[in-house]
């Protein structure tokens, strides 16, 4: 695997040219350059301009300090992390299936069959995304207050499928769009019954639209602040909420260095994981050839 | 980026068709505490069997956090409580979730939040809307560390919260004065200023080394103060500022300000540059780090003990140390933990209020945190007072003699709003009108 990959980075590179190697180089550059001072800035005690690098670093002070510093605070219960990313990836998965399930027979519907209000109701999916945070966040914290929800996970995940649905609908309908009737005529055509269909023709032509859904809802929920805050009530903590509580106007300390690092940590991870499971799965097989 | 419009629009359509419920149990409870009626054991009992407690704070700065869970807890441990730390990103998050589960109809005992580290408008903002448990810190048993006797001057912080009375629904917690540090790595000792004047000069030669935090933050807002009592044109500094809006015309008020805001005017296009326009930081860490990195050479914050702190969890500068500006009138204040009217366990918030005024307590924050004192010295015996002493990080560069004699009280916080609204409209709108149209505005636009 690691040599093929190697082989076939050096047929790639042999092709380029020196403007496509360097174009390439830069792109990389701006998207990995901004975790370059993040990474440093989470090692040090003291990093001032102009210094180039931290003047003091954090291990030359762990030994004389009372508290935990840096990545000691980072990894010690006093800064909560560990709870955050439990809890961050667990509302995160559960909302991402919820999200799946409401999803798919809505997107098969606007893809396929035109109906009466479509293109209304295409118009309304796209309103939690323009409505603010923050009125969504209060109107419904009153709500759930009433219903017993707020302060809890099923008001967090309730609420974090507001702004997630409308982007799961529009890119499976895309990926619905793209794939023909035909397929499943034919299996049906072949005598294969309709729960056959769903999971040996449908759900594996989908599963790249599915799979990229599926991050994005992850990514998404994971990255929601206020609803957090408002419905959770203060009383469950997410990684975006630890992280807003550490950083504010722009300077990122220590602590608030390390804990970005971490919240980047399960959107990788899962990027990593899709990446490889949509090119073995799908494209492995052929599917688009 | 906050909208508060909507969110207070929203809790007011709410708030229009909301049902007010109590809880029988803790209603009963609430009363007989407040009446007197309920021994401190009894209160303890109580606080056992809420078995939790839930305190929101700011969640900014690592020391307390520590604090929070080394020494707070397991000492409410001990008392039957678990003690719920919840960090915030700002005071008003808290003070907006009280006022929705009030607004939906979560009456006494139903709430979610049982006390919130506050002062000034966030404090004021519940008070108006009736959110609060009620006068219970003089009927707490440390409440003897603290100064009550209003004939003496210096009760005055542990009653009034920016001039508002605060009818004890609040307990003094730390003391802060607004110091300013200067990095004397590029400021030569004869430079720093110790006026407003002097500040001036120095901006003159050194163009863009100085720079404010941007109302409507608090640390913004009391720069603006120490600048409007400093050009008082009745020299009387202070004292006029300690009135409430009902009690000063608009002329009045705009007439002793203006002086002050003319000298801000004057020192913008030295402050600070962002491109044609003076930059002001959003808070306490932008400005943090505008002085470690050496963009400004003085830094002006609430913090007696900042310099200390940061030097040593390297937020601040090597050099960095503290000095006496704007003389005579170095604002001084207090901040509190408040009891919300719908406090869940309100019986743990008062066991939890209590251990926070006693002197264990507040030497052991003085010392791992560096935030001073809210219980008052002269209160306490000697020895108390000599461990409160002992516990200090340190004033580097100043004397608390020095600090005291430059102290001056803070604003009143319905002025405070007017002279907020003032500088949005004056320093950053650059405004055509005269200052005493735009305060009239504001008088009008705050329904006076």
């Amino acid at each position: 695997m690691q040599r093929g990959n190697q082989r076939g980075n050096e047929a790639l590179s042999a092709r380029l040219s020196p403007f496509q190697k360097i174009y390439l180089l830069l792109v990389a550059g701006f998207i990995v350059g901004p975790f370059l001072p993040v990474i440093v800035q989470s090692l040090a005690f003291r990093w001032a301009w102009p210094e180039l690098l931290p003047g003091t670093w954090w291990l030359e002070q762990r030994e004389t300090s009372m508290i935990p510093l840096a990545w000691d605070y980072v990894l010690s219960p006093y800064s909560r992390v560990w709870e955050a990313t439990v809890n961050t990836v667990f509302i995160g998965s559960v909302v991402t299936v919820i999200c799946l399930a409401i999803c798919l027979p809505v997107a098969r519907l606007l893809a396929r069959d035109s109906f009466a209000g479509k293109s209304a109701f295409e118009f309304f999916l796209s309103l939690p995304l323009i409505v603010p945070e923050a009125a969504i966040g209060i109107a419904l914290l009153m709500i759930f207050i009433r219903l017993g929800l707020a302060g809890g996970y099923v008001g967090i995940i309730v609420a974090h499928l507001i702004p997630t649905i409308p982007y799961m609908v529009r890119m499976l309908a895309a990926v619905y769009q793209g794939l023909g009737r035909e397929f499943e005529e034919q299996a049906m055509i072949l005598g294969a019954r309709p729960s056959q269909i769903l999971w040996r023709v449908t759900l594996p032509m989908l599963l790249p639209g599915v799979v990229a859904g599926a991050l994005f809802t992850f990514l998404v929920s994971t990255n929601i602040f206020l609803l957090t805050f408002f419905l959770g009530q203060g009383q469950v903590i997410t990684l975006p909420t630890l992280l807003f509580s550490k950083i504010s106007g722009g300077n990122l300390d220590t602590t608030a260095a390390a804990i970005t690092l971490i919240v980047t940590l399960p959107g990788i991870i899962l990027l990593i994981i899709s990446e490889r499971f949509i090119k073995e799965e799908a494209f492995g097989k052929g599917f688009g050839s | 980026m906050k909208p508060k419009v909507s969110i207070s629009t929203l809790l007011a359509i709410f708030a229009a068709t909301s049902v007010w419920a109590d809880d029988a149990g803790d209603a009963a409870f609430r009363d007989a505490f407040l009446s007197g009626g309920a021994d401190w054991p009894a209160v303890e009992a109580r606080a056992a069997e809420e078995g939790e407690v839930n305190i929101f704070y700011w969640g900014g700065n690592d020391l307390l956090n520590i604090w929070m869970d080394r020494v707070v807890a397991p000492a409410m441990a001990e008392r039957g409580v678990t003690l719920n730390p919840v960090r915030i990103t700002g005071t008003k998050d808290a003070v907006d979730l009280v006022l929705a589960e009030k607004n939906s109809g979560k009456g006494i005992g139903q709430g979610s939040v049982d006390m919130i580290w506050i002062n000034g408008e966030n404090f004021a903002t519940l008070k108006r809307q009736d959110a609060l448990f009620g006068s219970f810190a003089q009927s707490l048993p440390n409440s003897v560390n603290l100064e009550w006797d209003e004939s003496d001057p210096r009760a005055l912080l542990n009653v009034r919260d920016f001039g508002v009375p605060n009818d004890s629904a609040e307990v003094p917690w730390s003391g802060e004065q607004y110091v300013c540090a200067v990095n004397s790595a590029r400021v030569a000792d004869g430079d720093v200023p110790s006026t407003f004047a002097e500040l001036k000069a120095y901006l003159a030669e050194n163009p863009g080394k100085f720079t404010y935090v941007k109302p409507p933050h608090y640390l913004g807002n009391t720069f603006v103060q120490a600048a409007v009592y400093a050009h008082n044109p009745d020299g009387t500094g202070a004292a006029p500022f300690q009135q409430s809006i009902d009690d000063i015309a608009p002329e009045e008020l705009a007439r002793l300000i203006a002086p002050g805001f003319e000298y801000l005017q004057s020192i913008e296009p030295n402050l600070l540059d962002a491109g044609g326009s003076p930059r002001y930081p959003e808070d306490n860490k932008a400005l943090d780090g505008l002085f470690l990195n050496g963009e400004i050479d003085f830094s002006c914050k609430f913090g007696l003990y900042a310099v200390a702190k940061g030097l040593e969890t390297g937020t601040y500068p090597e050099a960095a140390r503290q000095f006496i500006f704007p003389e005579n009138t170095m604002i001084k204040n207090k901040n509190y933990l408040v009891i919300p009217g719908n406090a869940p366990n309100a019986a743990a918030a008062l066991v939890l209020a209590n251990w926070m005024t006693s002197v264990d307590s507040q030497v052991s924050k003085l010392e791992s945190v560096g935030m001073p004192s809210g219980i008052d010295g002269w209160k306490l015996g000697a020895d108390d007072a000599e461990r409160l002493a002992a516990a200090s990080p340190g004033l580097v560069g100043v004397t608390q003699a020095e600090l005291d004699a430059n102290a001056a009280p803070d604003t009143n916080a319905t002025l405070v709003d007017v002279i907020e609204a003032t500088w949005l409209e004056v320093i950053e709108r650059d405004t055509a009108a005269s200052i005493e149209e735009v305060v009239t505005a504001a008088y009008a636009n705050l329904g006076k």
